[in-house]
């Protein structure tokens, strides 16, 4: 029990050795923060909350139109982009990246770190 | 007879174990590896000084001063209480380190050596004095697991005789069967378990109580957080405020908590409010949910994994109490503790507690508590009240 904390620990210290990736964190799909690695951690249970809101929302909006469940959210803003993606059906991913960073490899390791996740659960 | 009970300084604990530590008895805090149960023998060391009482810290795992240094992180100045505590060094013999403690180890691998010092300092320090030991599995991995559990039953028996209250730290690393089983049964009076939780996916630490032969016991286990400051804080990962549209649940969570943030647009919440909340000893989270009905595939995700609800009702809109009812039902559908938040008590038209209790139809153990929340006036009250009834007091 203890180390699959461990294990979530490592997926997410890995996930932020990846260029462009300044803080990661896996919560539950009901909002409670597992694990985080983040600049600011007293933040961490807030941006949790609010990134499985965000991904349920996004879910419910785009099932409700029969187009299937979205694979990600990504939030664009001017000083970085937030990325959230599902890992299995308890918990979900969330990362969020530097202002100039590229999508393309992030969202590659996003996915698989996702795919560990939801082995590890 | 009742005996002058020694606090743990844990929060809840000292209620459940009614009242604490009774003289003479002995306690351990059995921690699983890998959970941060060393804090629990430093709480309640810290907590028996500022309690007035006389203290011996055996310090074994470290160097005394390391040892004593490691307080300050929880914010707990050890040296305004000098006086009443006592360390016994049982490290520094060990590395050839120069100790100034008054009472010295000189071997430190031979638990002989540390019973005739542990004998020594009873006789110097007052009845009702309390012994913690800083880390007895560091002892068992020097001295031998039977020398050890053999020294544990005479210190025991001299606490017992000596009316002294012996509070261990150990943690249980993958010992022989019989020194755990030991431990488990028959070595303490009580033994409170420390231990990591994976259920359903909280990641958390939790301590319960194991046993403790002066009463009853009752089933019941507290998931917690260490806090730097502060130390143990009972931990609520998510308490839940529901409620009709306007009826105030956002200034509620504002006006409870340490720090909130809101989704809304035009005054009105669309996703959800967050605010954390350190108070008296516990550290929980709340989640407000959005009020009108077409949030509900919100409320019903956000919902999951709540350990306690608020209802907030407007005390001047009787007319959606239907609706109260009804978010009521979405979120505690699996009877959970809620207690009922009689918002805008000020207002001139309010209806009364009494009134509210009836057109909610009731259970009659339900609080309903009167609240201003833009005033903050009951809501401190009412997380009391919550509280209460999630952790079951005694």
């Amino acid at each position: 029990m203890e180390s699959s904390s461990n294990l979530l620990e490592k997926v997410l210290t890995d996930l932020k050795k990846v260029g462009g990736i300044e803080a990661a964190a896996i919560a539950s799909r009901d909002g409670i923060l597992l694990k985080s690695i983040m600049p600011m951690e007293q933040y961490a249970e807030t941006f949790a909350a609010m990134s499985a809101t965000m991904l349920g929302a996004a879910e419910t909006a785009v099932t409700e139109l029969d187009k299937g469940i979205p694979d990600r959210v990504i939030v664009e803003s001017e000083h970085g982009k937030l990325i959230t993606i599902g890992a299995g059906p308890k918990a979900l991913l969330v990362v969020l990246t530097t202002q100039n960073a590229g999508l393309g490899l992030i969202l590659l390791e996003v996915e698989k770190a996702s795919k560990q996740v939801k082995e590890i659960l | 007879m009742v005996n002058s009970m020694l606090e743990t300084g844990i929060p809840r604990l000292d209620e459940y174990l009614s009242g604490g530590i009774p003289e003479g008895k002995t306690l351990i805090y059995l921690n699983h590896p890998g959970v941060e149960g060393d804090v629990f023998g430093m709480q309640t060391l810290y907590h028996c000084l500022t309690t007035g009482n006389n203290c011996i810290y055996i310090a074994s795992s470290l160097h005394p001063k390391m040892l004593i240094d490691q307080f300050s992180e929880f914010g707990w100045a050890m040296d305004k209480y000098k006086d009443r505590l006592n360390v016994i060094d049982a490290y520094s013999s060990l590395v050839g380190d120069i100790s100034s403690e008054k009472y010295i180890v000189p071997d430190p691998e031979d638990i002989n050596s540390i019973t005739e010092v542990i004998d020594q300092v009873i006789k110097d320090v007052p009845k009702g004095s309390v012994f913690v030991f800083s880390s007895l599995s560091t002892i068992m991995d020097l001295c031998g697991e039977e020398n050890t559990i053999n020294a544990v039953r005479s210190w025991n028996k001299s606490a017992k005789t000596n009316k002294i209250v012996n509070v261990y730290n150990f943690t249980a690393w993958p010992y022989t069967e019989s020194t755990l089983a030991q431990i488990k049964t028959d070595l303490f009076n009580c033994v409170i378990n420390v231990g990591g939780i994976a259920q359903q996916v909280i990641y958390g630490q939790y301590f319960g109580v194991a046993k403790a032969d002066w009463l009853k016991l009752q089933e019941k286990s507290m998931l917690f957080r260490v806090l730097r400051p502060g130390g143990i804080k009972i931990y609520l990962p998510k308490i839940l405020v529901t409620g009709p549209f306007n009826a105030g649940k956002s200034t509620f969570v504002h006006s409870l908590s340490t720090r909130a943030v809101s989704v809304d647009r035009k005054g009105t919440t669309i996703a959800l409010d967050h605010g954390h909340i350190d108070y008296k000893g516990f550290s929980a989270d709340i989640f407000g949910t959005p009020g009108q009905d077409r949030f509900d595939p919100i409320i019903k995700m956000i919902s999951g994994e709540a350990m306690g609800v608020f209802l907030v009702v407007d005390s001047t809109n009787p007319e959606n109490f239907n609706r109260a009812q009804q978010m009521l039902e979405i979120t505690t559908g699996y009877g959970l503790p809620y207690v009922i938040i009689a918002n805008k008590q000020d207002m001139p038209d309010a209806i009364s507690i009494d009134d509210i209790r009836t057109r909610l139809n009731l259970p009659e153990e339900i609080p309903v508590v009167s609240t201003v929340a833009t005033e903050k006036r009951g809501v401190f009250e009412a997380f009391e009240m919550l509280v209460e009834r999630i952790t079951g007091g005694i």
